[in-house]
């Protein structure tokens, strides 16, 4: 994939939101979207054709970040109001809602199998809750943390978090260990490379970091964003060959991933570009933004 | 039946009917009649014999009456839990109906077994089944050396059979055996005991016997070989020796019964060998043996078959179908199944009675020696046909020829003929064969390009048999670029990734040829490497040792895997010489890479040029630092990124959701982690520096929020307050000695530390405060922990004026019980978190326990007023702290997505706060942005107090304060300013 091949052009608007958009992520295939934002609801959309679909409402705050299962048919959720949200994606009705954490929930996402939602919380901790069982109590807390988790990521038998005391925390699950990568500075967004061998941290500091999730080496730092107080998506490409991430002055940038020059960089927004997400297959992105609009870009 | 007759009329004589006059009812009738005849018939109650009521009615019976004399257990008829997992099976039960009878059932069942009186016990067996009964009886009571059932199994007491005894008193001793006039006659007897014997033994399958039985002597269904008849004398005895049963065998088979020898055999390996693979060699082996006898042996085991007159047919026969698996185990198996004889050689203790030690064996181990590896052996694969076209293309050069227009073409051919060069012609037959048809591969067999072909093998082979590195044209081949980029990578710790629009040459059948060459390189690499050191890089020549175990080195390195630790080479150096040498020598490895690489188009590395003296000077300088380090080297000024690792416990549920088996299964659980105190650090001169900062314009805005909420906030703010003391101090020893809280302490001592000035000024504010919620409960408390609780004597005005101020709270508190509820909601909410590290805990404290040793000194003026604007204060204050954390550092505050953090928005965000709260006390249910916030500022504001239950602590606390505060009457500079602080928003109040 060459520099031109970067989805650059804008396909479609999306402006349903009232309000910052917080979160949008593209669901398993890349046929649809998910949005979430400061208007309490979670908006579902066809991206290609600028439809919006369905609208979720149930959050009472804030919605942050949702994530829905590989077959389509649930949702979770969370937000301000401190509970993590199990919804149905046909009816849009909530199934259930995990409440524990004591602080506003940043992110959350289901596991491989769809049977666990794990959240990371403002209140230091990821907590796993059990989809399968009617049990509300998490089956597991993981407080190790220092500071609000921010993100959260998990692998068939890892769950990885990034923290603002400045860590990346792998926990893996298999071995009973906890990998804590210190990298001095909050930790915004994490992101798996779609090898797995790589986690992207957006850091606070303006910077995206690479890590190399085996060893815990610095592979690379991309920089040139602006990202010092707001929580910033960033991502790779689906091909690995470009980071990408949104920038607080409104700007989109794409990194080469190998030697992190700023490949591109275009003004997509008119006010920070809260979350980027991109298609898993096509030359593809969605990114969200404060001002309230939904971006389809492609080639 | 009295008082039926009373209540019915009744003509004619009333028949008794049968089951009336059942023993049980009668009975209880009986014992209960006097009863009854008083009772009506609503109170009468049907008992069993034993008194207890049997039925319950809908009404009277119900729960207690099935647990306490039906059931026997709360829970009723619990089934049988079935727990089952995938470490730990469940056991398939023998259910017996034993199982499900009452102690009553099983007592009436004992009376109906059948036995032989010992009168008419002929063969004993009554009363050997009394003897055991006994003996187990006497072995429960008194305890036994060897513990568990063992004793009772190994010794049996034997008891003799009348028949014994009468053969005994006829004359007959034991050990003579008897003839046939006598086995006639004792046989059937015999062969019933048997019978007997089996039915009792079969209690116990554990238990065989085997051997030397009477049996041995029934003739007429087994006729005993002439051989045996002496053996016979001796078994007429009955020895009863019980064997373990530990073979696979029947039981009661005895694979030994024509071949009592091997049984000897056996027995001291037996003894020696209790392994767990032994068994099935020993059964192979028998199995041998017993198929050779022919037919099974007479035993206990075969009961049915045993009643048939005739031969046994061999019921084991199939069983042992791996015969030949162990064949090792025999000694000379074959010889010893075909002339078995009963010849007796006594001689020799180790071999098998009737055989000899071969003197010469067929059998020989042998032995191979490892080849011998030449010495200028290259551990590289080279293919059949290379060497001939090597010969043949250094002969003659082809001409060299122009190359082709098409570009692609000439990749490839230049691709293939690099290829054939280093695989050898077997590589070039092969693709000639594979690609015959494909027009683009027409240059292998003489098309457009062959002699441009010619004349880069040629080339190629030029390279491989000199250097590689002597590209005559000066060409680097697209497979050695790629090369460079993949190791730069390795340098710079980079991962390699697929990038597409890397390769050079877009056209698909290049990228063919490109694939083929990056699978070569692999391969062909270490070999290059390994060849090519001697010619051009010799790092170490002022040292000819060191440069001969360089080569060592690099050989293993390039070799991978097997690295000889001992070299020989090396030997007379010390370990630590050696790991330094090591270093050095990867460090020069890694240059003379590099230079290969990069500098791939010069005709040769000027020899040892990085490698004179100062060059090996400088990388010995740096021996610390591993290969790994090199890349990472110009990060170690930032210490970033560190890696740590923790052991970590999934919950086992958490394992069965993710499909994984709990790495901790069964083991208890790890010991909590410490936490290192860098961790709470990090961040802490941030927050204090922003704290600085922020505290005027917070303050300011707090004074403001004091005024609009005058009344509704008292309760609520001395609730808060209650909560902020015990944020301030810890008293650290009264704090251990009830919860001993690893993390919770060691952050918290590094703040008592801090602001112990303060803190004891403080506590006398505290005490204050605390003490009108606190009253007499700490007390109590304290006397429940056993902790000495001092008297607080010297405090009497102040408990006097607390008292009228507490009366004055609760008034407030009737008023603002729903603002209260809301608090306490939020705090117990609270209660539960983490405590962790707190970054903006540390300043938190003193701050506030400055405002606290004011409110003391204005309440002892002013009484009433004072304290209530107090806590006032104090709640302004700890907002302070709230909004200091949100502020100390980039850390917290992004977590507002919604705006901006500029300072001016903040305070707006707060001023609307306390809008909110006005709002609140209205009803409206308004979801805000900054209701959030002010949640959230809350919330961590307790968070980072305590994890515990927060009036235990806190008043544990404050009880703490008070008998300290003796000690801490000075104030610092500190306070005294803020005690000025306090005036002017007094003022402003009352305004």
């Amino acid at each position: 994939m060459s520099v031109e091949d970067l989805p650059r052009k804008e396909s479609n608007v999306l402006k349903e939101h009232d309000g910052a958009v917080l979160g949008v992520r593209f669901n398993g295939d890349g046929n649809y979207i998910l949005s979430c934002g400061k208007d309490r609801t979670i908006r579902l959309w066809n991206p290609h054709r600028g439809i919006h679909i369905k609208t979720y409402k149930s959050h009472g705050r804030e919605v942050r970040d949702v994530h829905v299962t590989p077959d389509n048919s649930k949702l979770c959720s969370c937000g301000g109001d401190r509970q993590v949200f199990y919804w149905d994606v046909a009816t849009g009705r909530v199934i259930r809602k995990f409440r524990g954490h004591d602080g506003e929930v940043n992110a959350v996402k289901f596991n491989e199998y769809s049977s666990v939602v794990v959240s990371a919380g403002y209140d230091q901790s990821l907590r796993a809750w059990d989809c399968r069982s009617h049990s509300t109590e998490p089956i597991q807390i993981i407080d190790t943390f220092a500071d609000s988790v921010m993100s959260v990521c998990l692998t068939k038998t890892e769950i990885i978090g990034g923290s603002v005391d400045g860590t990346v925390r792998t926990f893996d699950i298999r071995n009973g260990r906890e990998t804590s990568d210190s990298l001095g500075q909050p930790v915004n967004c994490i992101s798996m490379s779609n090898d797995g061998n790589c986690i992207l941290a957006g850091c606070l500091d303006s910077t995206l970091r690479l890590l190399d999730r085996s060893t815990g080496e610095l592979l690379q730092e991309y920089k040139g964003h602006t990202n010092k107080s707001y929580k910033l998506d960033c991502c790779l490409t689906n091909n690995d060959a470009y980071v990408t991430g949104g920038s607080e002055d409104g700007y989109i940038y794409f990194w080469d991933l190998v030697d992190a020059s700023v490949v591109s960089r275009f003004r997509a927004h008119t006010s920070v570009v809260t979350s980027v997400s991109y298609h898993p297959k096509e030359n593809c992105m969605v990114t969200a933004s404060v001002d309230g609009t939904i971006r389809v870009w492609k080639t | 039946m009295d008082s039926d007759e009373d209540d019915f009329v009744f003509y004619g004589t009333p028949i008794q009917r049968e089951e009336d006059l059942t023993s049980r009812k009668k009975k209880a009738i009986a014992e209960s009649s006097a009863q009854l005849r008083t009772l009506p018939p609503w109170k009468q109650e049907v008992r069993d014999e034993e008194g207890r009521r049997r039925f319950h009615g809908a009404f009277t019976g119900g729960y207690s009456a099935g647990y306490y004399n039906t059931v026997g257990s709360k829970e009723g008829w619990a089934p049988q839990s079935f727990t089952s997992s995938r470490k730990n099976r469940a056991e398939v039960r023998q259910q017996n109906i034993l199982n499900f009878l009452d102690e009553d059932e099983k007592a009436d069942l004992e009376g109906r077994f059948l036995g032989t009186s010992s009168q008419f016990d002929t063969f004993g067996f009554t009363a050997a089944e009394v003897a055991r009964k006994e003996a187990e009886k006497e072995q429960k009571q008194r305890p036994s050396i060897i513990p568990g059932p063992v004793p009772d199994e190994i010794v049996l007491p034997a008891t003799e059979s009348v028949g014994v005894k009468l053969l005994l008193k006829m004359g007959w001793t034991r050990g003579r055996s008897i003839k046939d006039s006598h086995a006639d006659a004792l046989y059937d007897a015999r062969r019933q005991a048997r019978r007997a014997f089996l039915a009792f033994s079969s209690d116990d399958p554990k238990v065989k016997i085997t051997g030397s039985e009477p049996i041995k002597d029934d003739s007429e269904s087994f006729p005993e070989p002439p051989a045996n008849e002496d053996i016979q004398s001796s078994k007429n005895t009955p020895v009863y020796v019980l064997n373990p049963k530990q073979d696979l065998y029947g039981l009661g088979f005895d694979p030994y019964k024509y071949a009592p020898e091997f049984r000897e055999k056996k027995r001291p390996r037996l003894s020696s060998k209790v392994g767990s693979g032994y068994s099935k060699n020993f059964s192979s082996r028998d199995s041998l043996l017993g198929l050779k006898s022919g037919k099974s042996a007479p035993g206990f085991g075969i009961g049915a078959l045993e009643e048939l007159d005739a031969e046994d047919e061999d019921v084991y026969a199939t069983g042992y179908e791996f015969e030949d698996t162990h064949v090792q185990e025999i000694e000379e198996p074959a010889k010893l199944s075909l002339e078995f004889q009963k010849k007796k050689d006594q001689k020799d203790q180790d071999n098998l009675p009737g055989f000899r030690v071969a003197s010469n064996s067929d059998y020989k181990m042998e032995r191979f020696e490892a080849p011998l590896i030449p010495k200028d052996f290259v551990p590289r694969h080279a293919f059949s046909g290379p060497l001939e076209i090597n010969h043949k293309n250094h002969g003659i050069p082809p001409p060299d020829v122009p190359p082709p227009e098409d570009s692609n073409l000439k990749i490839l051919i230049e691709g293939v003929a690099n290829l054939v060069a280093r695989c050898g012609k077997l590589y070039e037959d092969l693709s000639r064969e594979k690609n015959q048809s494909n027009p683009l591969f027409s240059f292998l067999s003489g098309g457009t390009g062959h002699d441009y072909y010619a004349r880069k093998l040629w080339e190629a082979h030029q390279k491989c048999i000199d250097q590689p590195k002597q590209h005559l044209d000066g060409k680097v081949p697209p497979g050695m670029k790629r090369l460079t980029a993949e190791s730069r990578g390795q340098i710079l710790g980079e991962r390699p990734l697929e990038r597409t629009s890397h390769d050079p040459s877009p056209s698909d059948v290049s990228t063919d040829v490109q694939l083929q060459f990056n699978l070569t390189d692999t391969f062909m690499k270490s070999a290059a490497s390994i060849s090519e050191i001697p010619y051009s890089e010799k790092p170490f020549k002022d040292d000819p040792a060191k440069q001969e175990r360089f080569e060592q080195f690099l050989k293993e390195k390039y070799k991978g895997g097997l690295r000889s630790t001992s070299s020989s080479l090396a030997g007379d150096m010390s370990e630590a010489a050696r790991a330094r040498e090591r270093l050095d020598f990867e460090a020069a490895a890694e240059t003379i890479e590099k230079g290969k690489q990069g500098k791939g188009n010069k005709l040769l590395i000027p020899p040892s040029m990085d490698f004179i003296p100062g060059g090996v000077m400088q990388f010995t300088s740096g021996a610390a630092e591993t290969k790994k380090d090199l890349q990472t080297e110009d990060l170690m000024g930032k210490m970033y990124p560190k890696r740590e690792e923790f052991q970590w416990r999934p919950s086992s549920l958490l394992c069965k959701r993710f499909d994984l088996i709990d790495p901790y299964v069964g083991k208890p659980t790890p010991a909590p982690r410490i936490r290192s105190k860098i961790d709470t650090l990090i961040f802490t001169s941030d927050s204090v520096k922003s704290n600085k900062v922020e505290k005027p314009i917070a303050v300011k805005q707090d004074i403001s929020h004091v005024q609009e909420t005058a009344n509704q906030d008292i309760s609520e703010s001395i609730a808060e307050v209650d909560v902020e003391v015990e944020n301030i101090e810890r008293p650290v020893d009264l704090y251990k000695a009830i919860f001993s809280d690893d993390s919770d302490d060691e952050g918290e001592e590094l703040n008592v530390k801090k602001t112990e000035n303060q803190e004891k000024k403080a506590e006398v504010a505290n005490t204050a405060l605390s003490r009108l919620i606190a009253g007499d409960f700490l007390e109590s408390l304290g006397k429940e922990l056993g902790l000495e609780v001092p008297p607080d004597m010297p405090y009497p005005a102040q408990i006097s004026r607390n008292a009228v101020l507490q009366k004055e709270i609760i008034n407030e508190n009737a008023r603002s019980g729903n603002l209260m509820a809301e608090n306490n909601s939020e705090m117990s909410q609270n209660h539960g978190l983490p405590n962790d590290q707190d970054i903006a805990h540390e300043s938190g404290p003193s701050k506030v326990d400055a405002i606290y040793g004011n409110i003391l000194e204005s309440g002892s003026t002013k009484p009433k007023g004072s304290i209530i604007s107090n806590s006032k204060l104090s709640r302004s204050n700890r907002e302070n702290g709230d909004d200091d954390r949100k502020l100390k550092s980039p850390v917290t505050s992004h977590r507002d997505y919604s705006s901006s953090l500029s300072s001016e928005e903040e305070r707006k965000r707060k001023r609307s706060r306390h809008h909110r709260h006005r709002r609140h006390d209205a009803g409206s249910d308004s979801s805000s942005d900054d209701e959030r916030d002010h949640h959230s500022s809350r919330s961590k504001g307790r968070k980072k107090g305590s994890s515990h239950e927060k009036s235990r602590g806190s008043r544990k606390h404050s009880k703490h304060h008070k008998h300290r505060r003796h000690e801490s009457p000075s104030r610092s500079s500190h306070h005294s300013m803020e005690k000025d602080d306090t005036h002017p928003r007094k003022e402003k109040r009352r305004m």
